[in-house]
């Protein structure tokens, strides 16, 4: 089991860009978006057979002609003076019916990863997912950035729209993130590579739901083709939003007025700094989040 | 137990060249169970060899069904005079790849297998008054060639739907392909109010293909009468539960039943069945 190169592009300093499916396929939204558009070439990937259950089977003739597998590509793209590499897994190599990848086979994955940035002198890595936020759905999202070493403070407060875990209300500076795209960061910290992971946020009360969210995907992207210094035009993230934005709509409908109201006052949130009171109180926050669980625990219930 | 290798050989079996056949342990109709089974009475099968279990399956408890306690099982048989090795196990639950490439590494080492057959039962909508399909999908058009069974369907078109994921069977076939193991997978069409109990006319069918293919020569005789007692329960079911009767007739017609329908015969069925344990 290992790494598969079809070509080795030559490439002096390029930042390696990794997303995996999660919540909203918010990042590996964002970093497929910005692949397509760039028109990254593919050069490699990772072999399948070890993580991943098959996806697919082509049966003609009563003959097995192919059996896929879900795929962990390795794209690249040289830019003027920048070079980037980009890592996009189909799926997190989950076990026993979990969401998220965990434990050995995860651990494997972010080290080949690694393996290529480091063979192809990668010098700093992004990745990217979603940050559960108190936000109304017709909020710009934030993007929730988090650093594996100090010295990248300093940089991503300049970034805009970007807030550090500390500057989240109750957060004190701490957190998690779940599956590949928070392993990637801890196991780059451990291999000497610098690395942030940029996290749009998401509706508390949409997380559940089978849906994508590229209103968040356009704020990490926006976030992380500055940081690249690289121009691109998002409109076919617009474009995918209002569909979603309109099955959101008819959701929201659904869930009972009184809830409904609640969230509501979401639409009224000012972004606040710990030490400044915001419009919704410690306590009236944690009613709403209960609210809204306990009417998808009822919803998932009733089928 | 060896880390890289999660096999306890008990005995090296006397195979200088066999087929393997594997049968999944939880089959509709119970199916690839039975047929291991009565493939392992019928020819002497010995135990030698099984599939360490900790890798694949959970080890947080037990599974209880029908009143005993289950623990996951893959056991190897060897049956030297007929040149069979036969393989009945769980359904691994983790590490597929591993554990499928341990079933080929025993079939190479120590059973040198030239060919490799993998049962499944399949669910059908048809009566138990029709007779049982066989659909066979093979690794190479090599072994395609060799199916020469007049009732055998060597010709499905599929591929995987959305929501859906290919089986054991079909992983097994394409890792067995990557070692030039000729292959094929043997489904047979389970009516679906027997999916949930034993099917022996299906058992026979695949049986029978396989002692043609394998020239096993086994007298069925046992089964075929256990297949006419299950008919007289199901024909006793039929004249005394009109509904039954009606279900069975619609769909010896060709008739498709609703839902609802399908699930009033799965229950009368099996309660039916079940009284005469």
């Amino acid at each position: 089991m290992g790494i598969r190169l079809r070509q080795e592009p030559q490439l002096e300093n390029p930042t390696l860009i990794a997303s995996w499916p999660g919540i909203g396929n918010i990042g590996i939204i964002a970093v497929d978006t910005l692949r397509g558009i760039l028109e990254a070439e593919e050069f490699g990937e990772i072999e399948p057979w070890e993580f991943f259950y098959p996806k697919r089977v082509l049966i003609r003739k009563g003959v097995l002609e192919y059996l896929e597998f879900p795929s962990s590509k390795f794209y690249f793209k040289r830019l003027g003076g920048k070079e980037i590499i980009f890592f996009i897994g189909e799926e997190q190599p989950t076990e026993g019916g979990r969401m998220y990848a965990e434990g050995e086979k995860a651990y494997r994955m972010a080290d080949l990863v690694l393996d290529v940035a480091e063979k192809f002198k990668c010098h700093r890595v992004y990745t990217s997912g979603a940050a559960v936020a108190l936000i109304h759905h017709t909020a710009k999202p934030r993007v929730w950035a988090v650093p594996n070493s100090r010295g990248l403070v300093a940089e991503i407060r300049r970034y805009g729209n970007t807030v550090l875990m500390s500057d989240i209300e109750g957060r004190g500076g701490h957190g998690n993130i779940t599956g590949l795209n928070g392993l990637l960061l801890g196991v780059a910290k451990k291999r000497g590579f610098e690395a942030i992971c940029l996290m749009g946020e998401i509706p508390v009360y949409l997380q559940g739901l089978p849906l994508s969210y590229p209103k968040a995907s356009k704020s990490v992207l926006e976030v992380l083709s500055r940081s690249l210094g690289v121009e691109v035009d998002l409109d076919t993230l617009d474009e995918l939003d209002q569909k979603v934005q309109q099955r959101i709509e008819e959701f929201y409908q659904q869930i009972p007025l009184e809830i409904r109201g609640q969230l509501d006052r979401l639409k009224h949130v000012a972004y606040t700094q710990p030490a400044e009171p915001g419009p919704i109180t410690e306590e009236e926050e944690k009613k709403i989040v209960e609210d809204v669980e306990k009417f998808f625990k009822k919803r998932g219930e009733g089928g | 137990m060896n880390q890289n290798y999660p096999i306890t050989i008990y005995q090296e079996p006397d195979l200088p060249r066999s087929s393997l056949v594997l049968g999944w342990s939880e089959d509709a109709g119970d199916l690839g169970r039975k047929v291991t089974d009565y493939l392992n009475l019928k020819l002497n099968g010995q135990e030698f060899a099984e599939v360490d279990p900790e890798d694949f399956f959970p080890m947080g408890g037990v599974a209880i069904k029908d009143n005993i306690a289950r623990f996951p099982e893959s056991k190897f048989y060897a049956c030297p005079e007929h040149e069979l090795a036969i393989l009945r196990t769980d359904s691994p639950l983790a590490e597929w790849y591993k554990f499928l490439n341990s079933v080929l590494d025993v079939a190479e080492r120590h059973c040198r297998v030239r060919e490799l057959y993998v049962l499944g039962a399949m669910i059908s909508f048809s009566a138990h008054t029709a007779p049982r399909q066989l659909i066979a999908v093979v690794n190479s058009t090599e072994m395609k060639e060799v199916l020469t069974q007049d009732d055998l369907n060597r010709d499905m078109d599929y591929q995987t739907q959305p929501g859906e994921r290919p089986t054991l069977n079909s992983f097994l076939l394409w890792l067995a392909r990557e070692r030039n193991i000729p292959g094929v997978s043997v489904w047979v069409l389970i009516p679906f109010y027997l999916a949930a109990m034993e099917d022996p006319q299906a058992q026979r069918k695949v049986l029978s293909f396989l002692s043609e293919r394998l020239g096993l020569r086994i007298d069925f005789s046992d089964l075929d009468q256990e297949i006419g007692e299950q008919n007289e329960q199901l024909a006793v079911a039929r004249s005394r539960f009109p509904q039954i009767d009606d279900y069975i007739n619609r769909l010896e017609s060709n008739l498709v039943l609703s839902r609802e329908e399908n699930g009033e015969l799965v229950k009368k069925i099996e309660e039916f069945l079940g009284e005469g344990d």
